[in-house]
């Protein structure tokens, strides 16, 4: 059996750019590890803070077969991680009992050379602390016996009021988020880029748009 | 498209049906061994209703699902408790002036169903006697109100002045209005004599709102966080489709400073002013505060029925009616907040005509009687309006210059019809329509100002067409005009293929005026965030013999908020980048001190957050 890999599955079909994912993660991990996640000018002209996890809108074709698209974005938890052997200090490592990516952030030194290997650009600066920050697929929060069962997942799982996000181990065939990925052909971004994310999407598959598009030629 | 929405509606209402084998009894006494239904069923929600064609136009849609047969049937459009009710559903409102009296309780309830012109609250002369003119004769069934006429009527005092403006939770110097930089003049006009032609404004907000800034008397808020509330079954609930279902908040901090939840506001009122249902029979006053008005009110003495349908009983053991529970809100608590009753299969389908359910529904006041709820596909209650106006009626009569407009607007079987303020625009000059919606991140938030959500959407920008903007020599971030009839806007364009070439559209409630909520005067909502509100007026333009006519649907007098005509063009590049009208920044309040460190960080449990 291949190695546990704990990672998230996103379904693209369901997520409709709320950004409860995004401001439960802020709201969880700015009192985790990492200390807490600084804003800048948080009142004034351009904020800006480290975020985890944020998402970003696409359109995708040309009016009237326009789609938009909302995609989620946070560290993919490549089996190989480039941000790991390019750090001068060891801090970027690749946890071997579940796969998470993490920052030893009493090792990290601020210089940034990871954020410039991923090519994801999901690393995140902490400008006030001077470390790097990251996605810690809520680490603090998944084995933590203290929780009822169902509330051990990331903080943005529990949040999406869609259900459009999965969590557990993508190599147990077992799981709900293994057989989540076989059922709706979840797909790894960029294969090319051979980092292997751990992180799956779910394409958008929609008969309405089909039919609108004339791909489904019986109901036009 | 049309069609092919056309098409899959015929199909799935013809050829996709679906049978559930739930025995149930019609009110006829008829047996069956089985449900019926289609997947079909659509949901028309803001946008049609902010057209003032809106209510013909969803009226029209409930009409087609009726004709399909998917109304309240497996995968059709189910009901929610405390619907279905009877057409007209009770009660009614005041219907004449006499009935508001000095000193003295109003003897009904405020709002209601009109059922017929009888029902108007109107006088003698057919004039409005609500300073909104909801329920008159120019908005009839105007249920939730008009308040984006409320300013401005007080203002030129039609239907007459006031002494008090008293507003909760609705920031109407700002995107609550139509009409904005008017509205805020009119908060702030004096009479020849000096005084203020609104004197008194009272305004309850948590944050430094642009309303805040026109206030005589602030009392302020809390947030969601630090107050209880409910979402009742006597308002409107969270219900699903196999029962009732309410919910409460509880307070997870206590208030900072001198906050004080509005509810607590309102319950100390209405003891100090010793209204009837907050008095006992020895003139002392029956609630504490809110949580205890909350457990302890019942619809009538001893009716067992109150606010929230869970846990009642003195130790909890029954649910939706029974007799107040002192452990309600901790019970609430237990359960995540909500209750649910699911009601038994044979009563979760077809509950017009379901003999069970409409017994139980009587017996929770959800309705008066048992008769079958028919479907009006024919409106007797709009043809009653109708007739008044042309004559045939007994009663009240619409007064002459609003009988034309009665007799067109309430036909009792629905029809299309452009907007009023369309019919009344030059469409060669205004080409295109402007709509706007609420950013999703920030849909329930009354402070999308707070340091993160403000990094979603720090400013917004006028969402147009590749092709329109092309036309109009416009680039994706070009600083670009935006001119209805009534006004001018200057804001950012951003090109998009996800609208429609004849339509434009913004986020709304982004923009702010300079210096409010907390920000910076440099913040970007100020400098770059704009409303769409300036362009969007409250009432109709002037037309001969009308008076002035709220900007609303002649039926139910919901604002027409999506009915403004607009053209765009490009700023000359010696504009300023910055978006236009502006307002100066108010004076900071005394004891509000501002909020200017280059670093925020929240650690939950430690330092000042605790």
């Amino acid at each position: 059996m291949k190695k546990k890999q704990l990672a998230l599955a996103i379904d693209l079909n369901v997520c409709v750019g709320c950004h409860a994912c995004v401001t439960s993660c802020k709201q969880w991990n700015t009192s985790g590890s990492a200390g807490p996640l600084a804003d800048k000018r948080p009142y004034d002209e351009d904020p800006t803070g480290t975020f985890f996890n944020r998402v970003q809108t696409y359109e995708v074709g040309e009016y009237p077969h326009t789609q938009v698209v909302h995609f989620p974005k946070s560290c993919l938890h490549c089996e190989d991680p480039p941000c790991v052997p390019v750090c001068p200090t060891g801090a970027s490592y690749k946890r071997k009992e579940d796969g998470i990516v993490l920052v030893d952030y009493d090792k990290c030194i601020g210089c940034g050379y990871c954020s410039w290997a991923c090519p994801w650009g999901v690393r995140e600066m902490d400008e006030k602390n001077k470390v790097m920050t990251k996605c810690t697929l809520c680490v603090d929060r998944v084995y933590d016996e203290a929780l009822p069962e169902s509330e051990r997942k990331p903080a943005c799982v529990l949040a999406c009021p869609t259900n459009a996000r999965f969590f557990g181990d993508i190599n147990d065939p077992a799981s709900e988020i293994a057989q989540a990925i076989q059922e709706n052909d979840g797909y790894q971004l960029m294969p090319e880029w051979e980092t292997n994310p751990s992180n799956y999407y779910f394409s958008r598959k929609n008969k309405a748009y089909d039919a609108m598009t004339g791909k489904d030629e019986a109901a036009s | 498209m049309i069609k092919s929405l056309a098409h899959e509606m015929g199909m799935m209402g013809r050829e996709h049906s679906i049978e559930l084998p739930i025995a149930w009894t019609d009110v006829f006494g008829n047996e069956h061994k089985t449900v019926k239904g289609n997947p079909v069923a659509f949901h028309a929600m803001r946008g049609l209703a902010a057209h003032s064609n809106g209510f013909q136009s969803i009226r029209a849609l409930s009409i087609l699902m009726t004709l399909l047969g998917t109304i309240d049937v497996p995968g059709g459009f189910r009901h929610k408790a405390p619907y279905p009710k009877h057409i007209p559903p009770f009660p009614t409102p005041p219907n004449h002036p006499d009935a508001v009296q000095p000193n003295t309780p109003l003897a009904g309830s405020p709002l209601g169903w009109p059922a017929s012109p009888d029902d108007l609250f109107v006088d003698d002369e057919g004039n409005p006697v609500r300073i909104d003119k909801g329920f008159s004769w120019e908005h009839p069934l105007s249920v939730h109100g008009l308040l984006h006429n409320v300013i401005t009527n007080a203002w030129r005092g039609d239907p007459y002045h006031i002494d008090t403006l008293f507003i909760f939770m609705a920031n109407l110097a700002w995107n609550s209005s139509m009409n904005t930089m008017q509205t805020r003049d009119m908060l702030k006009d004096k009479q020849a004599n000096g005084e203020y032609k609104i004197p008194f404004i009272i305004v309850s907000d948590a944050f430094q709102s642009e309303m805040v800034e026109f206030a005589d008397l602030v009392l302020p808020d809390t947030t969601y966080l630090e107050r209880h509330d409910v979402m009742s079954m006597l308002d409107r609930p969270i219900s699903e489709y196999d029962g009732p279902m309410d919910s409460v908040r509880i307070p997870i901090l206590p208030p900072k400073g001198e906050c004080r939840p509005f509810q607590e506001v309102i319950v100390e009122l209405a003891g100090r002013l010793k209204l009837p249902v907050f008095m006992q029979a020895d003139g002392q006053r029956k609630y504490k505060n809110y949580p205890d008005f909350i457990l302890n009110y019942e619809t009538e003495p001893g009716s067992g029925i109150g606010f929230l349908s869970g846990w009642r009983g003195r130790d909890g053991e029954k649910s939706m009616q029974g007799e107040p529970n002192p452990k309600q809100w901790e019970m609430y608590e237990k359960n995540n907040c909500y209750f649910h009753h699911k009601i038994p299969p044979e009563h979760q389908y077809l509950r017009n005509v379901n003999k069970g359910y409409l017994e139980w529904a009587k017996k929770l006041g959800f309705i008066k009687s048992v008769e079958p709820i028919t479907i009006q596909l024919y409106s007797e209650v709009l043809q009653h309006f109708r007739l008044a106006a042309q004559g045939k009626r007994a009663g009240r009569k619409p007064p002459s210059h609003l009988r034309k407009r009665i007799e067109t607007y309430f036909d009792p079987l629905p029809f299309y019809y452009e907007p009023l303020e369309v019919q009344l625009s030059d469409k060669n000059k205004y080409p295109l329509n402007a709509i706007t919606q609420r950013p999703m991140a920030m849909y329930h938030s009354w402070d999308s100002q707070n340091a993160w959500l403000r990094q979603i959407h720090t400013h917004n920008y006028l969402f147009v067409n590749t092709k329109t903007a092309s036309e109009n020599g416009i680039k994706d971030d070009d600083w670009i005009w935006i001119e209805s009839m009534h006004g001018k806007v200057r804001c950012m364009c951003r090109l998009t293929e996800a609208v429609e070439p004849g339509t434009v559209w913004t986020w709304n409630a982004i923009g702010k005026a300079r210096g409010t909520w907390g920000l910076t005067n440099r913040a970007n909502e100020s400098t770059k965030g704009f409303l769409l509100n300036h362009l969007i007026s409250e009432e109709l333009p002037q037309q001969e013999g009308m008076g002035h006519l709220s900007n609303s649907d002649p039926v139910t007098g919901q604002a027409g908020w999506y009915d403004v005509r607009v053209r765009i063009y490009k700023a000359d590049e010696e504009t300023p980048k910055e978006t236009w009208p502006q307002c100066e920044s108010p004076k900071t309040p005394p004891g509000v001190k501002k909020r200017t460190g280059l670093w925020q960080q929240y650690f939950a449990g430690k330092g000042k957050f605790k």
